[in-house]
């Protein structure tokens, strides 16, 4: 599907370079023209209607973004991983903030890029061959099995909230996001 | 190589963001100790990413974000500041990394800023003490146990799920050997008698949706005490 998005995120990814050691505001203007409806986009596809907090979480993913450039690594994770991290990271954070019931745990602290830590050139070439199967399992997905992780990772649900939102059994949900996994060649022998 | 390891629905749920917060220490914590786990997690990471690229595609306008966007994105350029980030501009931790110990997990920097001896425990038998990290909003425990070498834990069920994560040392129970990082998840139907090896202290993360109860004969006193330090105790 989204193949020719590849160059854009090329060129953006030297934009990176230049938001890190220049501080170029040109940068950090396309990236945002690049990113910023997909983050607005994703906070409206848990909360729909919520445009003000789409506008608070688009700022300050990008806010984020001009001021940890310096730590983004393109030979650790793709720049849109990074971003859709930071975008996660954000969206869980003004929950915790504005949500009814606070919590004095930091989500920052907690995911903290542990995951992209890896760097050899095994774990490189492992991550390479894991996009390339990723991108083109996505693309052949069927659209029960798409429709579920979209549910989780767009919309933000559980998988017991997936289960009462599409009127389906919990162990429906999970058997159609390991077969999903294993189409992707995610295997989880668990 | 560690053999328990937390199920696939955890990892989905805490790479895609929605797992609790005190759950998601729990795997954090094993994932600095798990290269298998970090490794799926990292594709989980991916397939979330891909969804995301996606997103705006779905939308019927084209590449050119709207007009409202423009005006955020004008009023955010103008309020950048120009600087190459420094400690102020960047969100600093709240605490000072270089005192941690280096045995505590990064995950949990932000609850113990030396080391385990430093921590407020509360003593519930001659063998085990547990000292409390924080509590999520769904009112799941995220605490610490810490149990004599060579102990036995009193028979106990749960009424909750349980999870825990072995920091040091290691223990077991009618269900195998648990070593450092390993990742245990009990429910309510589970009723086990775990024994810490003879070498060494074991100390443990747990996640408790709900207290646990004792279930031995001699043991069941305990139960109101592990009530009175648990915020959803009844």
């Amino acid at each position: 599907m989204n193949k020719p998005l590849t160059d854009d995120v090329s060129s953006l990814t030297n934009d990176m370079a230049a938001i890190a050691n220049q501080r170029d505001k040109q940068a950090l203007s396309r990236v945002f023209d690049f990113y910023a409806p997909k983050i607005h986009s994703f906070c409206l596809a848990s909360h729909p209607g919520a445009t003000l907090m789409a506008d608070d979480i688009t700022q300050e993913v990008m806010i984020k973004i001009w001021n940890k450039a310096h730590t983004f690594n393109p030979n650790t994770a793709s720049l849109t991983t990074w971003i859709f991290t930071i975008a996660r990271n954000a969206r869980i954070d003004y929950l915790r903030k504005n949500g009814r019931h606070q919590s004095n745990i930091d989500p920052e602290f907690i995911w903290d890029n542990i995951v992209d830590e890896d760097v050899d050139l095994f774990r490189e070439a492992q991550r390479e061959k894991d996009k390339k199967m990723i991108a083109e399992g996505l693309a052949q997905l069927p659209n029960e099995q798409r429709q579920v992780l979209v549910k989780v990772y767009l919309e933000g649900k559980t998988h017991i909230e997936a289960a009462q939102d599409l009127g389906i059994p919990l162990g429906t949900i999970k058997s159609r996001v390991r077969l999903a996994l294993n189409k992707l060649s995610i295997c989880i022998a668990r | 190589m560690l053999n328990y390891h937390p199920s696939i629905e955890l990892l989905i749920d805490y790479s895609a963001g929605t797992l609790s917060l005190a759950h998601s220490i729990s795997v954090s914590t094993h994932l600095e100790h798990c290269a298998e786990c970090r490794r799926h997690v990292s594709q989980l990471n991916q397939v979330g990413s891909h969804l995301f690229t996606g997103l705006h595609m779905t939308d019927s306008h084209s590449h050119e974000p709207s007009s409202e966007l423009n005006s955020l994105k004008e009023k955010m350029l103008n309020n950048l500041s120009a600087d190459i980030p420094t400690s102020e501009t960047i969100e600093q931790a709240p605490f000072d990394t270089n005192t941690v110990s280096a045995r505590i997990p990064r995950s949990l920097h932000q609850f113990i800023q030396q080391d385990y001896d430093q921590l407020e425990w509360t003593r519930l038998s001659s063998s085990l003490r547990v000292a409390t990290l924080c509590t999520d909003t769904n009112g799941s425990q995220v605490a610490l146990t810490r149990i004599k070498a060579g102990s036995h834990i009193p028979t106990h069920s749960h009424t909750g799920e349980e999870i825990t994560l072995v920091l040091e040392g290691s223990f077991s129970d009618e269900g195998g050997i648990y070593k450092k990082g390993d990742f245990i998840s009990r429910n309510a139907s589970h009723k086990h008698k775990p024994v810490v090896t003879k070498d060494a202290e074991c100390i443990c993360l747990t996640v408790l949706d709900a207290p646990i109860q004792f279930t031995g004969f001699f043991t069941r006193w305990l139960n109101p005490l592990l009530r009175k330090h648990h915020p959803n105790g009844i």
